[in-house]
């Protein structure tokens, strides 16, 4: 990192040595420059605030980034502490550990080893196992618990165990456990309190504290029960057997892990040396978990920065605006600069001068100011997960951080992208004859010969943009590149034609097909197939081709545009001049209108499309709440089969008022070999049982649907066929072809009729089964089969269960009734609503930092438009004063200047918001029920969004407008600049 | 007889900032312009000729005094009713002709009578009659830009005409034309003058476009001088 830095920072020192020498050797150019920043000061600050965006964008994405980034790297210390190495074989799952036993004696084999070597700091013998734990004195039970054995002189290298009132203790003593804050709080836990462990065997202990969720207390993630070596091999019934055993670097939290690639070395040789007993081996836990974790964070910001391009973008067309409208406004004086000897290099270096003293101020404040957006974005973030993870919040919120590399890297991004942007319009802005610019008089229309320069230009993008696409129009590659061919085909195109036809119709067409191009699903797979692969800035690239094409079809159509709404407006009263003189500018000068127009139309396609795509996902998800459960409350799973399900239910007197339906499911996992997947397909089987009572036979009162059935049979009928027929099986939604959800996944599909054989990995029992149905549900994946059917492949228990909570009833309440009663079988709940809810809302909030973090992109749009609107009080100041002497009020003058930028401003939203439905709707109705949800307009959101965009560019506007309407018209009628 | 006087002003003055800073644009003036008149303004520059014109066409405020026009005291209107006012009593011509370079020079014309309520295809055909008088009917669809000089004031003129207000304010009209233009406009003030009897009122260095005129008010330091 301190290399990058080193070697950002020698970029940008030899960049501003570069530019120094340039200034040195242009000393007129560089005064009249700097003599130009001074000039106005409100326009400096102007200026300077367009030209921030990008850098804030890029600033921003980066602290996300860094804290992002805090945060995990926090957690993953948090949930392995000192444990830098590991070693264990979980190759082999035993019973309900996740690990497999291994003798003592070989951790002291392994333990008389790692004496020996410095890098090592101790190593610990641990059991890890899993199992339910019931407090007697709260009455509480919880399956689901993590038990871990350790002894108690383990603390010397692993660190001690901190009680909530900050006293602490090297380990658990005999007879006694420690309870994490998680664990504590899910059973209602004290210290002193009675508790029952159940794993192998039933251990009662006592509670002898409750211990922090940090280092040692939350090792492994928590919701754990620490106890004695001894005690945890009772508890698993393996007596001088341990499964897991935590190394310790030497030096300190953080640094240990400086030393894993040495000790890895190091223990791998041990290993080999000692013949790898039980299977072992050595893991780099903590080094995995942190790379893990930047990484994740890195995927994070890229997405923030990806979404962001679209605003960069727009910050980039900002400064080729504001240049451009610099260069307007100094004509006069560059006519003459020119006149008096300065060549047209003197020009650009004054320009280049000029905006790269802007560009070095911005890319300061854009910097900071993406500092503040990151603080406040995770502010807000903070309080939309506070509900569901205070812990996350809170480390979220105290992990704030910005790193110096992030920083300067901004810097230089944003430094460099407004100077190079600045370098290439002020070579254009430079080009202009001498006696127009003094006479101001406006340019020619562009020569035919332009016109061909432009034809030549036009071939070499279809010839491109032709490679490009034939190159990558097949095989399984970002289906970016074949976006860009075509668009590139297209806008050649367009370009070649537009020297024999009018450029309306030309650019008209291109903007149209690259609307199609970019936003049609059915296009894509007509030209290009299904087997593209495609990421978020395939999105982008789509985005920009809509948004170029909606500028085309506004720029070369907007006289069209204009003519239409006076018609709308009439032809009688007082507001006929207001709308003439209101929409005559944006019509006669398109190119400076289209870069506000374009602004806002791609700032607000981000905003829409995101909303849209939360929305989707949202209501997709809120709908099939009804879908996922099948009409039941909880999908009940057991450690230990349960008899009679329904008996136990009927029997007790608190659930029978509370369960209205009680469902006894085999479930069990199944090895599957669709056609054409390289390797077994590890699923899970459920065979629901028939039951006597015909009024819960799940298999005649269940609601899951089907997205389709073989033949089109009904639910019913696929349903009774299920239950008749132990060769068929119906799938998750997963397994229909074309699903692509977000949950599967790399997936293999079945066809309906299709035969998959299936295989239980424990006792190799085989049998294929016949699919005839995709369910509408995604919850409980796999197959669905009879009980015979599962059966036959050796599976009878009875360790899954439905339950329906009857009407009235309290679904908490039932829950806590039913673990309790089913505490033995070590049941857990899974409630159908609840989950799905909880995936809703970290969407919605994840959906709702990207729409606020996109949504600065507004700032560029609307600072164009006060830029815009300044320049123009300005340079219409005699126009003003005419317009006042023939009889505008004060109202009329503003209502025009409101209308012009309100049309602009409008039109912008209204094709953004357009195109980023139409492209979402594609994507939905292209994919149905895949990734992008159901398509739904999220009035709401693009209501409040277009009223802050439209309000916020108002407010930006007003005070040219109100300086234009209350100009005194007799000063301004003679106005000279 | 007092409905002859289309223009009067009594004890009118202009007085720039206070005390040492003090200026005087107007000192106490007395001018009443009769109907179909076509009276010059001269005098050296900063002799307060163009605030004469900008403080009796109430483009500027008055200091104090009393300026009225077709009997209306326009200094007692507010904002709203002074542009109505405008709109529908008085044309202007400036040296730099002010046309918005947007519309093309009918739309120019017709904006006035759009102003002041006149219905669009009314607006249009009298725009372009206006223009076809000043004979500029194969240049109404050209845009200022794309237009002379001489072009340009007369479609400036055109614009000031077409509402038929009761006075026409020109400032300057020929300061930026060269000779042949300014004779041509000169000529064409007096005979739009004489044909229509229009008054007008025209601020001007120019002696020969004073000559053209019925009377010269001569002005120096605010005041108005004998000629």
């Amino acid at each position: 990192m301190a290399s990058d830095a080193l070697l950002l920072g020698l970029f940008l020192v030899v960049l501003l040595v570069l530019v120094a020498a340039l200034a040195l050797g242009h000393r007129v150019a560089f005064r009249i420059a700097a003599r130009n920043v001074r000039r106005g000061k409100w326009r400096t600050v102007l200026i300077v605030f367009g030209l921030l965006v990008g850098t804030a964008i890029i600033s921003g994405s980066f602290v996300i980034q860094d804290t992002v980034a805090a945060v995990d790297v926090h957690f993953t210390y948090q949930a392995y502490g000192f444990t830098d190495e590991a070693i264990y074989n979980d190759s082999v799952a035993q019973g309900s550990a996740p690990y497999a036993f291994f003798p003592s004696s070989v951790f002291s084999a392994i333990a008389n080893r790692t004496a020996t070597e410095s890098l090592i700091a101790g190593t610990t013998p641990e059991l890890v196992d899993s199992g339910s734990v019931y407090d007697r004195t709260s009455g509480v039970p919880e399956a689901g618990v993590t038990v871990i054995g350790v002894n108690a002189s383990a603390g010397a290298v692993l660190g001690d165990f901190t009680y909530d009132n900050g006293t602490t203790t090297p380990g658990p003593l005999p007879g006694e456990v420690l309870l994490d804050d998680t664990l504590a709080g899910n059973l209602g836990a004290s210290t002193g309190d009675e508790v029952v462990l159940y794993g192998a065997t039933a251990v009662p202990l006592v509670v002898q504290g409750i211990v922090r969720d940090d280092t040692r207390g939350g090792f492994l993630g928590g919701n754990t029960a620490f106890v004695t070596l001894p005690t945890s091999q009772a508890f698993a019934n393996e007596t001088g057997h341990l499964n897991f055993v935590a190394v310790t670097n030497v030096g300190s939290l953080t640094a240990g892990v400086a030393h894993t690639g040495a000790v890895m070395s190091f223990l791998n040789t041990t290993l080999d040396d000692l013949g790898r007993p039980a299977g072992l081996q050595a893991v780099a836990l903590l080094q995995n978990n942190l790379n893990a974790a930047i990484s994740s964070a890195a995927t994070t910001a890229t997405l923030f920065l990806v979404l962001g391009l679209f605003s960069i973008l727009a910050g980039t067309l900002l400064i080729v605006g504001i240049f451009v409208t610099l260069a307007e406004e100094r004509k006069g004086e560059m006519g003459m600069l020119r006149a008096v000897g300065l060549n047209r290099r003197g020009l650009v270096y004054i320009f280049f001068f000029e905006g790269t003293i802007y560009a070095a101020l911005a890319a300061l404040a854009g910097t900071a100011l993406g500092v503040v957006i990151g603080y406040v974005l995770l502010l807000v973030d903070t309080r939309l997960f506070a509900a569901q993870s205070a812990q996350v919040s809170a480390a979220l919120f105290a992990s704030f951080t910005v790193s110096g590399v992030s920083l300067l890297t901004a810097y230089v991004l944003g430094f460099l992208l407004a100077v190079v942007t600045i370098a290439a319009t002020s070579a254009r802005v430079s080009r202009l004859n001498i006696v127009r610019a003094i006479r101001s008089i406006p340019e020619p229309p562009p020569a035919r010969r332009v016109y061909t320069y432009l034809a030549y230009l036009g071939a070499l993008l279809v010839a491109l943009g032709g490679l490009l696409f034939a190159a990558t129009r097949s095989g399984t590659g970002d289906i970016s590149y074949p976006l860009i061919g075509l668009a590139f085909v297209i806008v050649g195109g367009a370009l070649v034609a537009a020297r024999f036809v009018r450029d309306r119709y030309a650019f008209s067409a291109a903007g149209i097909l690259l609307i199609a191009w970019g936003g049609t699903v059915d296009i894509h797979r007509a030209l290009l197939g299904s087997s593209h692969t495609g990421t978020i800035f395939a999105v982008f690239v789509e985005g920009i081709e809509m948004v170029l094409g909606g500028v085309l079809l506004f720029v070369f159509n907007s006289d069209l545009l204009v003519a239409g709404i006076s018609r709308l407006v009439g032809r009688h009263g007082r507001a006929v001049p207001v709308v003439r003189i209101g929409l005559s500018y944006p019509r006669r000068r398109p190119m400076r209108s289209a870069v506000n127009f374009t602004v806002f139309a791609m700032v607000i396609f981000t905003v829409v499309l995101i909303a849209a795509y939360g929305n989707g996902v949202s209501t997709s998800v809120a709908r099939s709440v009804t879908a996922e459960s099948g009409g039941y409350t909880f999908f009940g799973y057991s450690t230990g089969s349960i008899p009679d399900l329904a008996g136990d239910v009927a029997n007790n007197s608190t659930l029978a008022s509370q369960i209205s339906v009680a469902v006894p499911v085999t479930y069990g996992t199944v090895a599957s070999a669709p056609s054409g997947w390289p390797s077994p397909f590890y699923d899970a089987i459920y065979a629901p049982a028939v039951g006597a009572d015909p009024a819960e036979n799940f298999y005649t009162t269940n609601s899951y649907n089907f997205t389709a059935t073989w033949h089109g049979l009904s639910a019913a009928a696929v349903w009774a066929e299920v239950a008749s027929n132990d060769s068929v099986a119906v799938v998750d939604g997963n397994w229909a072809p074309g699903s692509s959800t977000i949950l599967s996944g790399a997936h293999p599909t079945v066809a309906l009729g299709g035969t998959v054989p299936l295989e239980n990995p424990a006792t190799h029992a085989r049998s294929n089964v016949t699919v005839i149905g995709y369910m509408d549900q995604e919850f409980l994946t796999g197959f669905w089969v009879s009980p015979s059917a599962a059966a036959a492949l050796g599976y009878s228990n009875f360790q899954g269960s439905l339950f329906k909570v009857a009407a009235g009833a309290s679904t908490s309440d039932a829950a806590v009734d039913l673990k309790r009663a089913f505490f033995p079988y070590g049941l857990q709940l899974y409630n159908f609503a609840e989950i799905l809810q909880q995936s809703v809302q970290s969407l919605e909030s994840a959906i709702g930092l990207l729409e606020i973090f996109v949504s600065l992109g507004l700032a560029v749009g609307i600072a164009g438009m006060g830029i815009v609107a300044l320049r123009a009080v300005t340079e219409r100041r005699t126009q003003i004063g005419m317009l006042r002497a023939e009889g505008f009020t004060r109202g009329m003058i503003l209502g025009s200047f409101l209308l012009e930028y309100s049309y602009v401003t409008l039109f912008g939203i209204a094709v953004g918001t357009g195109l980023a439905l139409w492209l979402y709707y594609n994507a939905t109705t292209g994919n149905p029920g895949g990734q992008f949800g159901t398509f739904a307009v999220p009035v709401a959101t693009i209501a409040t969004t277009v009223l802050v965009a439209y309000l916020l560019t108002l407010a930006a506007i007003a005070g040219p407008s109100w300086k234009a309407a209350t100009l005194p018209p007799a000063e301004a009628v003679r106005y000279t600049e | 007889m007092a409905s002859d006087v289309v223009v009067a002003g009594e004890d009118v003055w202009k007085v720039y900032g206070a005390g040492e800073t003090e200026v005087r644009a107007l000192a106490g003036l007395n001018v009443a312009i009769r109907r179909g008149e076509i009276v010059a303004v001269m005098g050296p520059s900063g002799s307060g000729k163009t605030t004469f014109l900008n403080c009796f066409s109430g483009l500027d405020d008055i200091t104090r005094g009393k300026v009225t026009l077709d009997g209306v005291d326009i200094h007692h209107l507010p904002d709203r009713k002074k542009s109505e006012f405008r709109a529908r009593k008085m044309g202007f011509v400036f040296q730099s002709y002010n046309l918005l370079p947007v519309f093309s020079a009918v739309e120019n014309v017709e904006l006035p009578l759009l102003i002041s309520g006149v219905a669009a295809p009314e607006a249009r055909e009298r725009a372009r009659a206006v223009l076809g008088e000043l004979g500029l009917a194969d240049r109404e669809h050209h845009r200022p830009s794309e237009l002379s000089g001489g072009q340009q004031q007369r479609v400036s003129l055109a614009r000031a005409l077409v509402a038929r207000p009761s006075i026409v304010w020109a400032d300057e009209p020929t300061g930026n034309l060269d000779e042949e233009g300014a004779t041509q406009v000169t000529a064409l003030l007096r005979s739009l003058n004489r044909e229509y009897h229009q008054t007008m009122v025209v601020v001007t260095h120019d002696a020969s476009v004073a000559a053209a005129c019925d009377r010269t008010l001569k002005m120096h330091d605010g005041r108005l001088v004998p000629s």
